[in-house]
């Protein structure tokens, strides 16, 4: 198994005149896509920055004579984007909550409870897979209107929750645990339930954290689901409500929310970074 | 034929006691199921029959006013905009199979190499995936602007001609595609990267050896063991873009003169700008129906890596 440090070159090679001519012209690809990459975020950070008139300004000017840091005290106020911070985080983290107790439980069922049918069930949630989700999303906002939870969060969650994806992954990571532990606790009396928590959760912490995270961070930003479910503009998600007020507001100032917006995803990549290898999220 | 007379009886001997051991225990099981029964049944498996119900029917914000057979289908298919919108789909697979294919696999090679920086670059590499898409869609269309945009002001400083971009009929689909890679290129990178880093490096080491040059390694080992991921990615891919919505949604409405309009747009369109529920069923049974071979692709060469009980 190969260990860190050593890519398709090995460590001699990379010190050597190939090998350094190579790693350069990788180096300097790489710096070209981070710069590509990041573009569209310093372009909002800068946009931030200037006033409203030189924003439309034809020309290519990134940083302003005068920046205005004022903007962006002034684009959180506006835009009450504490407000869209809180509405978004509750949207995103009781989906991860819901779909983090809905999978897990019954991918522990699956794995190891074996109910009759399972196989039937599995082969129904990979199937479920395969459909994509716009084509039941008329029925779903139906399903959504006759409970009586449009401008309602459980609106968001419930499809949240619903997740093959992770249930089939869960009850993969599940199957790795040693029945040898089932066992000793069953000797020992415990119900499913403690098992449940006390052997099944806490040796799948990684990967729970892993497909926690990835779910946290596609619905941080999701789109056409919350746009037709919280249509109340005190309930609204960053990205819908950002959306909404693209015209309404001068540019400058949609700018410098929408740099604000980007930093918590951010700060989110940083922790997936740390946490994704040990995840064992191997497909 | 004697063995199995044994079993056979040894089981009837064990009859009673298992089964009654076993309804509880299947109880318990299907408790632990209910959640998500419950969750998969109102939000998935019944609006899945809904929307095929619905397709034969007529559906208006006052409900279902009656079966129309195939009324619907026959609408949806005589509309020409039914096949402008599968179209731009097929244009849209490809521009994005040959953007969005070569690039996360070169980007995976080239940071693979990158002792120590790796994790810098795999972390600027997944962020556009990260911002809410609505945010990285506005700050692209300040990019694209025919009048001071960005991309025009640099084309300006080398004297090269501005261009219309998102509204421009032949340019705004790849315009759309080098922002679908920018928000998607991340997310494949690093799972290409971990699929190269579980490559046993004993294998580069050996070819190395033997006087492989780089680029060999590469196409001769890297690319061949990565092929099962790649096949996996790409169809991946193909399911994802087909339904592209919020691209065309929030820059161009479809346009200009629906170049850009994509089926669920279209669904979109016909279900909450319209109302025609049953219409809009219609259009989701189509993509059921094109998107079910990919799908199936799909699964079958997941299943080796699902299936591992």
């Amino acid at each position: 198994m190969g260990t860190a440090n050593r890519g398709i070159m090995s460590n001699t090679e990379w010190r050597s005149f190939v090998g350094r001519f190579i790693g350069l012209f990788y180096l300097l690809v790489l710096m070209l896509a981070a710069i590509l990459v990041l573009f569209p975020f310093l372009f909002s950070f800068t946009g931030g920055l200037h006033n409203s008139i030189d924003i439309v300004k034809p020309g290519f000017h990134l940083w302003p004579e005068k920046p205005l840091w004022d903007n962006y005290r002034d684009a959180w106020e506006r835009f009450k984007l504490g407000r869209l911070f809180l509405n978004t985080a509750i949207a995103a983290g009781g989906g991860v909550i819901g779909q983090l107790v809905v999978s897990s439980l019954a991918a522990y069922s699956l794995s190891r409870l074996k109910p009759i049918g399972r196989n039937l069930i599995r082969a129904i949630l990979l199937i479920t897979l395969a459909v994509p989700g716009i084509v039941y999303l008329v029925p779903r906002y139906v399903v959504m209107a006759d409970l009586d939870l449009i401008d309602n969060f459980m609106g968001l969650w419930l499809p949240y929750s619903a997740s093959s994806f992770m249930i089939l992954v869960l009850n993969n990571a599940f199957d790795q645990i040693p029945k040898d532990l089932y066992e000793a606790a069953e000797i020992d009396g415990a119900s499913e339930v403690r098992m449940f928590l006390n052997i099944t959760i806490p040796l799948s912490s990684s990967v729970l954290l892993v497909l926690g995270l990835f779910a946290f961070i596609s619905f941080w930003g999701d789109f056409l689901w919350p746009f037709l479910i919280l249509r109340d503009s005190n309930l609204q998600t960053i990205s819908v409500r950002l959306f909404t007020l693209s015209r309404g507001f001068s540019l400058n100032l949609w700018m410098a929310a929408s740099f604000i917006a980007m930093i918590p995803p951010g700060i989110a990549a940083f922790f997936l970074q740390r946490h994704a290898p040990k995840g064992g999220l191997t497909f | 034929m004697t063995s199995t007379v044994t079993a056979a009886t040894d089981l009837n001997v064990n009859v009673t006691s298992r089964r009654r051991i076993h309804w509880r225990k299947q109880g318990v099981a299907y408790l632990f199921l209910l959640p998500a029964l419950i969750v998969f049944t109102l939000v998935t498996w019944y609006p899945i029959l809904r929307t095929i119900l619905y397709s034969f029917q007529e559906v208006n914000v006052a409900g279902v006013q009656g079966w129309v057979g195939f009324s619907n289908y026959v609408r949806m298919f005589g509309n020409p905009i039914f096949y402008t919108a599968w179209q731009n789909t097929l244009v849209y697979v490809l521009l994005s199979l040959v953007m969005g294919a070569m690039v996360p696999i070169a980007l995976a090679l080239m940071i693979n190499e990158m002792r120590g920086l790796s994790s810098f670059f795999q972390t600027i590499v997944y962020l556009p995936t990260l911002i809410p898409i609505t945010v990285g869609l506005i700050v692209w269309r300040q990019i694209y602007r025919p009048e001071g945009g960005l991309l025009n002001s640099l084309l300006g400083l080398m004297n090269l001609p501005p261009q219309l971009w998102l509204q421009d009929a032949l340019l705004a689909k790849p315009a759309l595609i080098v922002i679908m890679t920018w928000i998607g290129a991340g997310g494949s990178t690093l799972l290409y990267l971990y699929a190269l880093r579980e490559i046993p490096t004993e294998l580069f080491e050996a070819a190395e050896l033997d006087g492989f040059s780089v680029l060999d390694r590469v196409l001769y080992i890297a690319l061949p063991l990565l092929r099962h991921r790649i096949q996996i990615m790409l169809v991946l891919q193909v399911i994802i873009v087909a339904q592209v919505f919020t691209e065309p949604f929030v820059l161009t409405g479809g346009g200009p003169a629906n170049s850009t309009t994509s089926p669920v747009l279209e669904i979109y369109n016909a279900a909450f700008t319209r109302t025609d529920f049953g219409l809009a069923s219609a259009w989701g049974v189509s993509m059921l129906v094109a998107l079910s071979a990919f799908s199936i692709l799909y699964i079958v060469f997941t299943r080796k890596d699902l299936d591992q009980d």
